[in-house]
């Protein structure tokens, strides 16, 4: 009996310091799809497979309606620096308007968490456990994120941007325009990406 | 007797879990705190050769700072900023008690932080008048993430993102940049969760000061503003 205690203490420990891998980052070169101008280059990876998603983030998000796109931002200008503002990024149908892409917070709110700890039946060490990986979950969804930062000349970022996407059913080809700032002239400069989920 | 058995090993149990939660709230040795992973990489190339399961550790694209900044540089700490608090996140039945004092900390904790950082620096209410600051500082809560722990020993995990815009004099967006800082610290029991709960917000928004003021100070584009 003692020893069931102390393993379901232990399981319960290490449950809670669940570790993430590690997305793979490649050169934007080797991105099926990838733009580039003025000296910045853009690649990116939609990450669709229900098994990619579970590895990487233990949880499916396309049934949740989301799709989580892989993008690495290289700088390849030898002189000039460009600022990255997420909140600028905004994607939408190829032939009509734009929205922004859902920050994690949103995608918490948007309840697509929170059957994490439903689903748990059965004792309430289980049910605690599964409470504790949502909060897990949640927490590698934000660390993962995109976020806005200046790309020095040479430097490259990278991260997650979360798409929401119909559950079922074909979809449609999406449009993501990202743009960015130059900080000497502050010209703007997009780069528009195609994508077909 | 197996029920006596049972009822003293259930109270060892709880016993044993409030004693080394109290200790850990008491604890003299400094918690693991950490600026946290940074995610994206910078100032680095990806690699072309990079297998899915390699465990990518990017490369920390702060250059060692020269000297201070030669900038009078305003920070600005609205009140609304400061009063910033954030309800943990979940359902009902995942939320956490109580709420995040994540401005008050950020107030507390980031003004120290630059002072470093620039040669003159000044707590502002409000965004200054052009001949009162060559650089205004804008920080953001972007967002913020505690892990929960279900016994109270079990370490947990708060990450907060900060985005920081500074401005020139004309109003210009010179610099942004994002940082995370994350602590980990017990959940504490009934009688010590507000406090671990005030020290987690704490440590995790030194750490995301800590980390600002390494980013600001090793920025080629600031460094080359004041050339």
């Amino acid at each position: 009996m003692r020893t069931l205690y102390i393993l379901c203490a232990l399981s319960l420990a290490v449950y809670g310091e669940t570790k993430f891998a590690d997305f793979p980052v490649h050169a934007v070169a080797s991105y099926a799809i990838k733009a580039e101008e003025a000296g910045l280059a853009i690649g990116l990876q939609p990450v669709e497979d229900l098994k990619d998603q579970k590895t990487y983030f233990d949880m499916e998000l396309t049934p949740k309606g989301f799709i989580p796109v892989f993008i690495v931002i290289e700088n390849q200008s030898k002189e000039e620096s460009f600022l990255f503002d997420k909140s600028t990024v905004t994607y939408g149908p190829a032939d009509s308007g734009t929205a922004t892409p859902q920050v994690p917070s949103k995608l918490r709110d948007n309840g697509a968490l929170a059957t994490v700890a439903s689903l748990a039946p059965g004792t309430e060490f289980i049910v605690m456990a599964k409470i504790n990986h949502a909060s897990h979950i949640q927490g590698n969804i934000l660390k993962r994120e995109l976020q806005s930062r200046t790309l020095s000349p040479a430097a490259s970022t990278h991260g997650f941007l979360y798409i929401p996407a119909p559950k079922h059913g074909p979809r449609e080809k999406i449009r993501i325009r990202v743009p960015f700032t130059r900080t000497g002239t502050q010209e703007s400069v997009p780069l528009v990406l195609d994508l077909v989920f | 007797m197996s029920q006596i058995r049972l009822t003293l090993l259930a109270s060892l149990l709880v016993f044993s879990t409030l004693v080394m939660a109290q200790e850990q709230t008491s604890s003299p040795i400094p918690p693991e705190t950490k600026p946290a992973d940074i995610q994206q990489a910078a100032d680095t190339k990806p690699a072309m050769d990079v297998k899915p399961t390699t465990d990518v550790k990017p490369t920390p694209d702060v250059k060692p700072a020269e000297g201070k900044l030669p900038f009078k540089a305003a920070l600005v700490l609205t009140p609304e900023f400061c009063a910033t608090k954030v309800k943990p996140k979940g359902s009902a039945m995942t939320k956490e008690w109580g709420t995040f004092d994540i401005g008050k900390s950020a107030c507390e904790e980031l003004e120290p932080a630059l002072k470093g950082v620039f040669v003159n620096l000044t707590r502002v209410a409000a965004v200054p008048s052009p001949e009162d600051a060559q650089l205004v500082l804008l920080p953001r809560i972007v967002d913020v993430n505690a892990t929960t722990a279900s016994i109270a020993f079990s370490n947990r995990e708060m990450v907060v993102i900060v985005e920081w815009t500074v401005k020139d004099t004309s109003g210009k967006t010179v610099w942004i940049e994002t940082v995370q800082g994350s602590a980990k610290h017990h959940m504490g029991n009934l009688f010590t969760f507000k406090k671990n709960q005030h020290l987690i917000v704490t440590d995790s928004m030194k750490a995301a000061a800590v980390e600002s003021a390494s980013k600001m100070s090793g920025s080629v584009e600031l460094r080359k503003l004041a050339q």
